[in-house]
């Protein structure tokens, strides 16, 4: 009666139950062969599948998958992250070839000379782990900065974890007059470059007797506004409804910040944090200004200086110098990207 | 909300006391600083000093270079993020490697990547095989004029991402339903990218582009990083003035020569404290 093949789903996705054995409606003495299909499962497709089997629908197939995954934009995006990364990961392939090869390479170097190339170097002639010993082992020097740099990070850090949220939880959840005209400086501060109150900060510091001393880098790194403007832009965007609701259960302001605020502001505490470290690791212009005595450089200031004198070890040195970086920010990425897409810095 | 809370004050009071004796003392100090003469009696001298400065040759050549590059960074850094952005909108396979790939230099510390970087634009390097292969001559990036593009460069590498997830979650609160419109009424990308989403984040738009423009003020640590304290005149930047005068203990100059730059900065930053993007949040609160 039916041309149709009975396992084939119809469009609403039933199956037919297959006709097996002779078929009642022709009983002419012909026994149509029997179906051999075996009988599928019931499955619920609502598109039948392609009638041609051959590699040409494969090949449409694929292509079609590949539209839908916008592959221009893929290859953008592949082609960029390699420019990206690549800094980053010849700096740690170059760290494991020989001080020799280095110094040789470098020497190469400023050669000008249009018929000659700088070869690109992929392996070293025999993977090594010399420049990691010269700088960690035999000569203290660079240590002692990669010290002064961690300790002038953490310094901050606990410095900040102590100030910052709480004078974002004033600037944000409480009114009372003149706060916007605090905001507004907090604000104006964020923006300056380092260099506009440069000379009477180190008025100031001489004034207070700290200009030379550590406490000239890691005071002033607390207050840093921008942390402050950070943090606020988050907890303005934390719903009323949550607050109100901790007060109702009578919770105090100090409650409500320690046991409402704080635990929602998770990301962008974590954001903030890596960020901050980020700054001080980078810190150039302060140490610059505030610090006469090499002892207490950190690396950022000495890092190129330490290189003129052993460009064997430069790598190794860049390497150790990005890794600590490299790992808070695998730590932190989903902190810095959710902190970012709350807070209301769109 | 908290109204009417005198405990406010004691959030408020360490972080404003630090404020105060670090940013907003020698801030308002060195407004006065910049109008007296510096002698032992430090007399008034009204805006004399500042009209030393600007006639002075190395300050506007300090000054000119600094706008430059900024200018320079500023636009690129803000078209690029956008794109960016928009295309990064629509989730695709690997988007999230991606977005690491463009953020994660934003923590590195310039300083460490001097040595690849001047190997990437030696002579004989590898932006010179480019550019050869493109069919030009080659280029000395380290000298003269050329060295900003190094410059710019690195420090596009370094702030690109940042600025790329600021507008990517902007992006993300824009209606799909306006797109599907607009595709409907047969618009292309560039046509949705300009008449739909640009005027959906506008707020965010000018965030980000006067953050760009601010930073790139800063692009000192890039300069200082490649062409040192004392760097060719191409990139000498307001900077390095400030910090040469520093160094010769000359204050007035460089509070005079810091001001002047302020305002600069300042008249963009009422601008941006004008929209709505830094606004809303208080309106909320």
């Amino acid at each position: 009666m039916t041309d149709m093949k009975p396992t084939q789903p119809t469009a609403r996705g039933e199956v037919i139950a297959p006709v097996i054995g002779p078929d009642p409606t022709l009983a002419y003495g012909f026994t149509p062969e029997p179906v051999r299909q075996p009988v599928k499962p019931l499955i619920f497709i609502d598109r039948p599948e392609p009638k041609r089997r051959g590699p040409l629908s494969r090949l449409r197939r694929h292509l079609r998958t590949l539209r839908h995954n916008r592959p221009f934009t893929i290859a953008l995006f592949c082609l960029i992250a390699v420019l990206m990364l690549t800094p980053i990961v010849f700096t740690f392939l170059y760290s494991f070839f020989p001080k020799g090869e280095i110094t040789t390479y470098l020497g190469l170097r400023n050669r000008y000379d249009a018929t000659k190339w700088l070869d690109v170097l992929f392996a070293p002639s025999v993977v090594s782990l010399r420049q990691y010993y010269t700088i960690l082992i035999e000569e203290p020097q660079y240590l002692k900065l990669f010290v002064n740099s961690a300790m002038y990070g953490a310094a901050i850090l606990l410095g900040q974890t102590l100030v910052v949220p709480m004078t974002a939880y004033g600037l944000s959840r409480f009114t009372f007059k003149g706060r916007d005209t605090l905001f507004f400086l907090v604000l104006m501060l964020m923006l300056l470059p380092f260099q506009v109150t440069m000379a009477p900060s180190v008025m100031t510091l001489r004034a207070l007797g700290l200009l030379n001393t550590a406490w000239a880098i890691i005071l002033p790194g607390i207050f840093s506004p921008f942390y402050i403007f950070l943090l606020r832009q988050f907890m303005v965007g934390i719903p009323g409804e949550i607050i109100e609701a901790g007060q109702m259960d009578g919770a105090g302001t100090m409650r409500t910040f320690v046991h409402v605020v704080l635990p929602v502001c998770r990301p962008i505490l974590g954001a903030a944090a890596a960020l901050s470290f980020a700054d001080c690791w980078n810190l150039v212009e302060q140490p610059l200004v505030y610090l006469q005595n090499v002892d207490l450089q950190p690396l950022s200031v000495m890092f190129n200086k330490i290189n003129e004198e052993g460009q064997a070890v430069a790598f190794a040195g860049a390497a150790l110098y990005l890794l600590p970086m490299l790992l808070i920010y695998i730590y932190f990425q989903d902190d810095i990207l959710l902190g970012v897409q709350l807070s209301e810095l769109k | 909300m908290f109204t009417r809370k005198k405990t406010v004050w004691l959030y408020l009071a360490p972080g404003l006391l630090g404020l105060l004796a670090f940013y907003f003392v020698p801030f308002f100090w060195g407004v006065w600083f910049s109008l007296t003469d510096g002698t032992i009696d430090n007399k008034f001298v009204g805006f004399q000093n500042y009209l030393d400065v600007w006639q002075n040759e190395i300050f506007q050549l300090g000054l000119k270079n600094t706008l430059e590059l900024s200018l320079l960074c500023a636009p690129v850094i803000f078209v690029l993020s956008f794109l960016l952005a928009s295309l990064m909108r629509k989730r695709v396979a690997g988007d999230g490697f991606f977005r690491n790939a463009l953020l994660m230099p934003y923590l590195m510390p310039s300083a460490a990547m001097l040595i690849i970087w001047l190997l990437m634009f030696d002579y004989g390097g590898v932006v010179n095989r480019v550019v050869v292969a493109l069919g030009f001559e080659r280029v000395f990036w380290l000298e003269g004029g050329a060295l900003r593009v190094p410059i710019v460069l690195l420090y596009i590498w370094k702030n690109l991402g940042f600025s790329v997830v600021i507008f990517t979650a902007a992006l993300q609160a824009v209606p799909e339903s306006l797109y599907e419109y607009a595709a409907l009424e047969g618009a292309g990308f560039f046509r949705r990218q300009f008449s739909i989403t640009l005027p959906q984040v506008l707020p965010t738009a000018f965030l980000v582009l006067v953050l760009a423009m601010v930073n790139a003020f800063k692009i000192f640590k890039e300069v200082y990083v490649i062409g040192g304290a004392y760097p060719e005149e191409s990139v000498y930047t307001l900077q390095h003035y400030m910090n040469n005068k520093f160094a010769k203990l000359d204050y007035q100059d460089v509070t005079t020569a810091a001001y002047s730059f302020a305002v600069i900065v300042i008249v963009l930053f009422l601008l941006m404290y004008r929209t709505k993007a830094v606004r809303q949040g208080e309106s909320a609160a």
